[in-house]
């Protein structure tokens, strides 16, 4: 049961015969009329339990996507049916649809609904996702009034509804330049991308500018006609993205512009770089998989390809959540060489944290570089990158040369990784799904795959 | 990433009600409320017995409800059974209200009775009995006939009354403690020692506010009325005939934080507030409990959402930034960003990371056109010697660096 602002208005009404006629027994009777009355309400309300109510979400949507939870409820009772409906929802799922602001969102979801016997209603709560994951609906919470909106009946159905929250994927803006790139490699001359990875094509006739070094005078003999031969980028590669899940992928960083995507944690920068690279790889013709890991396998996509390899991803990183845990190198090194035996071009995304690489990567990078080419991607912090340039005061000034501190700490560390052979992408959160994308068209351009 | 992510998920089959029924929920609700239940009942039960078997008696001196040795009980349960009805107060007001024409006024030994209060009891209307009265109780109710002067002792022997006062006579030899002057003629003294002064002293007054008259009695020793010296000597017959002059007597035991003097001063704070305040109180309750009640229902539990930790990354820079100027290293400071400095110097004029810093220095003399020494010395000089010199480093770091890359 619960009371309304018109009982507390009611109740308080009383004051004119409390005036009139002053003494405890006009406070007492009114006081039992009131009860009386909301007694009254509350036995005429419509049951709350004999409403069906069915609710319809969306199985997954992108992070920063609209969407919206909808509840169809039919009253089964005899009575009509005047309540207020709560669609309970995660607090970072909620959204105000009219303001678009999140303070007044807990609004959104209740919905009022006057509901004749044997009637249906549809409401909608709109729903913004601001985290990846699985956000599961609370309950359904209906308070049934009575005809005179003084009291009601209340109860909670259990309304089952799940929504997957998939990553954003803000790069993909990024991907048609990319693979653009992808295309203008196709066909090159050979003696531009000569290198030892790079394949045989096709012959075909001569045109004026073509390298007259790419002549195959063999097929020109035996056809009369001066042909080249044609070279393109090697094919059906395996590429190795592995995602660190451990204790540093757990840091707050900012972008350097403070902007939309500030406040993000480290994994969901390195998440929009493996969609980028995963969607580039597979159009190339390479054969991707992706490993997310700190001390067990949190996470693996491998067999997918051309359209069901993007979903795949998706649905397999909107789970995975960072683990406050020391990433174990040993163990993912293990993983990899037991998923690959042949050469490979091993991406892993993690942190330069000068202590944790010192301690952790760099004993085992050799057994990686020794037959794979090995990319080591990091997310460098806008903020830091603000502190170094940091000149308005004294404390700003030693801020800065900490902040210097720390970036030749981890070129220290890029520079040992790289004497070891393994490329070093490092970059702010929004410019390091582009650069590693390009780091891997480098890498396939010179045939080091 | 492709569109068909959107798909709705089939329509599973309807909720109806949360599987409860009025009687689980019933039951449900007895089972979280059985034990406060058992409490505020015990609660309930223990008041009741302590009401029920609360004592009916007190501790306090002269009191007639206090069976003790310094108590009065025997002689108003004596009163009480000869017809007289005996009416304990504690303060001074409702003493005053319930005293009147055909009224006894006894007034117990009262040490913290104030002037005005001595001023209000002595226009009592009816006889008043004042047992160990102060001198000035003494003075205001016999206006200035009787006085007070304390004797050390009580006479070993029964003194004779010495006077012809009914209850004198009737009390007859006594060993109470004299300490009653009188000041001026009027009054009636007995067992008076010899230097005058007297056990009992009376003295008839004209009421101011009507035509009769009362009688004033005082006698110094209260100890007669006590059940420990009831019964000894005449005492008993003394107490008696006092007391039970009247159909009524007001037994005033005043209660030491008793400040009350007249009669509009019955009820505590009654006179401060308008008579249908309370009825407007309790309204005021009502209205909150029914808004207590509207507030106090959610819509639904809360839903909460596991949050994961989340670490600011730039913590340990700053961290590390605070250290460096807490303990004022500016050495360190400077060395940081000058090797930061030349390191992108380095990077931008294409020198391998190997370079030394006299290479670093020429390369970067010959970009910039500045002096050898200027250069050397912003990159590689003397640690500053204060904060200001270090912030002015900065800046002239960033503005070689500036000069470099707008070569």
């Amino acid at each position: 049961m619960a009371l309304t602002r018109r009982a507390v208005w009611v109740a308080a009404a009383g004051l004119v015969p409390v005036l009139l006629l002053p003494s405890v027994g006009t406070v007492v009777t009114w006081a039992a009329l009131v009860a009386v009355l909301c007694a009254l309400d509350v036995a005429l309300a419509a049951s709350p339990r004999q409403i069906a109510v069915r609710r319809r979400v969306p199985a997954s949507v992108r992070l920063g996507t609209t969407t919206s939870s909808e509840l169809v409820l039919t009253n089964r009772s005899r009575r009509r049916l005047r309540a207020l409906v709560r669609d309970a929802w995660p607090p970072s799922m909620l959204v105000d649809a009219a303001t678009g602001l999140r303070r007044t969102a807990a609004a959104s979801t209740r919905h009022t609904v006057d509901l004749p016997a044997g009637e249906s209603a549809r409401v909608r709560t709109p729903l913004l996702p601001t985290r990846r994951g699985d956000r599961h609906a609370g309950e359904v919470t209906l308070r049934s009034f009575g005809p005179l909106g003084l009291a009601a009946r209340q109860a909670s159905l259990p309304v089952p509804g799940r929504v997957r929250v998939l990553p954003e994927f803000a790069a993909r803006r990024h991907l048609p330049s990319r693979l653009a790139r992808l295309r203008e490699m196709d066909g090159r001359a050979a003696v531009q991308v000569r290198g030892e990875g790079t394949e045989f094509d096709s012959l075909r006739e001569y045109v004026d500018g073509d390298d007259v070094r790419s002549i195959d005078w063999r097929a020109t003999a035996r056809r009369g006609d001066v042909v080249v031969r044609t070279w393109r980028p090697e094919r059906d590669r395996r590429v190795v993205v592995v995602l660190d899940t451990g204790r540093t992928s757990a840091a707050r960083i900012e972008a350097s512009d403070g902007g939309a995507s500030a406040g993000g944690t480290r994994i969901e920068a390195s998440i929009e770089a493996v969609l980028l690279l995963a969607a580039l790889a597979d159009r190339a013709g390479d054969r991707v998989q992706v490993l997310a890991y700190d001390r067990t396998l949190r996470g693996r996509v491998a067999g997918a390809s051309g359209p069901r390899l993007l979903p795949a991803l998706a649905e397999t990183l909107s789970g995975v959540e960072p683990a406050l845990l020391e990433t174990d190198w040993h163990g993912l090194v293990g993983q990899v060489r037991s998923r690959v035996s042949q050469r490979a071009l091993v991406v892993l995304l993690t942190s330069l944290d000068p202590s944790a690489v010192e301690s952790g990567l760099l004993p085992v990078i050799d057994q990686l570089t020794a037959t794979h080419q090995v990319v080591v991607a990091a997310v460098a912090d806008g903020e830091v990158a603000a502190l170094r340039a940091g000149r308005d005061g004294v404390a700003e000034v030693y801020d800065a040369a900490a902040a210097a501190r720390g970036e030749l700490e981890r070129a220290a560390v890029a520079a040992v990784l790289r004497q070891r052979g393994a490329e070093v992408v490092e970059a702010l959160p929004d410019d390091l799904a582009p650069q590693l994308a390009d780091s891997y068209l480098a890498l396939k351009a010179a045939g080091r795959l | 990433m492709t569109a068909d992510v959107y798909t709705t998920a089939p329509a599973g089959a309807a909720t109806v009600g949360d599987g409860t029924t009025a009687r689980s929920r019933a039951a449900r609700r007895w089972r979280s409320a059985r034990w406060t239940a058992l409490v505020l009942a015990c609660l309930v039960l223990t008041v009741l017995v302590l009401a029920l078997f609360r004592p009916l008696t007190s501790n306090t001196p002269y009191a007639p409800d206090n069976p003790g040795d310094h108590g009065a009980r025997a002689v108003a349960e004596v009163l009480s059974d000869q017809g007289v009805e005996v009416e304990h107060v504690t303060r001074v007001a409702d003493a005053l209200r319930a005293t009147g024409p055909g009224t006894t006024l006894l007034v117990a030994p009262a040490p913290f009775l104030l002037p005005e209060q001595a001023e209000a009891l002595a226009g009592a209307e009816g006889d008043v009995v004042l047992a160990g009265a102060d001198g000035f109780l003494l003075d205001a109710a016999t206006d200035g006939v009787l006085g007070r002067e304390p004797q050390i002792a009580a006479p070993d022997e029964p003194v004779p009354p010495g006077c012809d006062l009914p209850v004198a006579t009737a009390s007859g030899p006594s060993r109470l403690a004299p300490g009653i002057t009188a000041f001026a003629g009027g009054a009636a003294l007995c067992w008076t020692d010899g230097a005058g002064h007297a056990v009992l002293a009376q003295v008839s007054q004209a009421i101011e506010t009507s035509s009769g008259t009362r009688t004033v009695t005082a006698v110094d020793d209260a100890a007669f009325l006590t059940n420990e010296a009831v019964l000894d000597d005449g005492n008993a017959a003394l107490a008696l005939h006092l007391l039970g002059e009247h159909e009524r007597l007001v037994w005033l035991v005043q209660d030491p934080l008793d400040v009350t003097s007249s009669l509009d001063e019955a009820a505590p704070g009654s006179a401060l507030l308008p008579p249908w305040s309370g009825a407007v109180g309790l309204w005021a309750l009502l209205v909150v409990l029914v808004a207590v009640v509207w507030r106090s229902r959610r819509l639904g539990r809360l839903v909460h959402e596991n949050l994961p930790v989340v670490v600011r990354a730039a913590e340990t820079t700053r961290g590390r930034g605070r250290l460096y100027r807490r303990s004022r290293s500016r050495g360190h400071a400077a060395a940081g960003l000058r090797a930061a400095t030349a390191d992108r110097l380095a990077r931008r004029l294409g020198l391998p990371r190997s370079a030394d810093a006299t290479a670093v220095t020429d390369a970067a003399v010959r970009a910039t056109g500045r002096p050898t020494h200027e250069v050397a010395d912003l990159l590689y000089g003397p640690p500053p010697a204060d904060d200001a010199a270090l912030t002015t480093l900065a800046r002239r770091l960033d503005t070689l660096e500036s000069e470099v890359y707008r070569s």
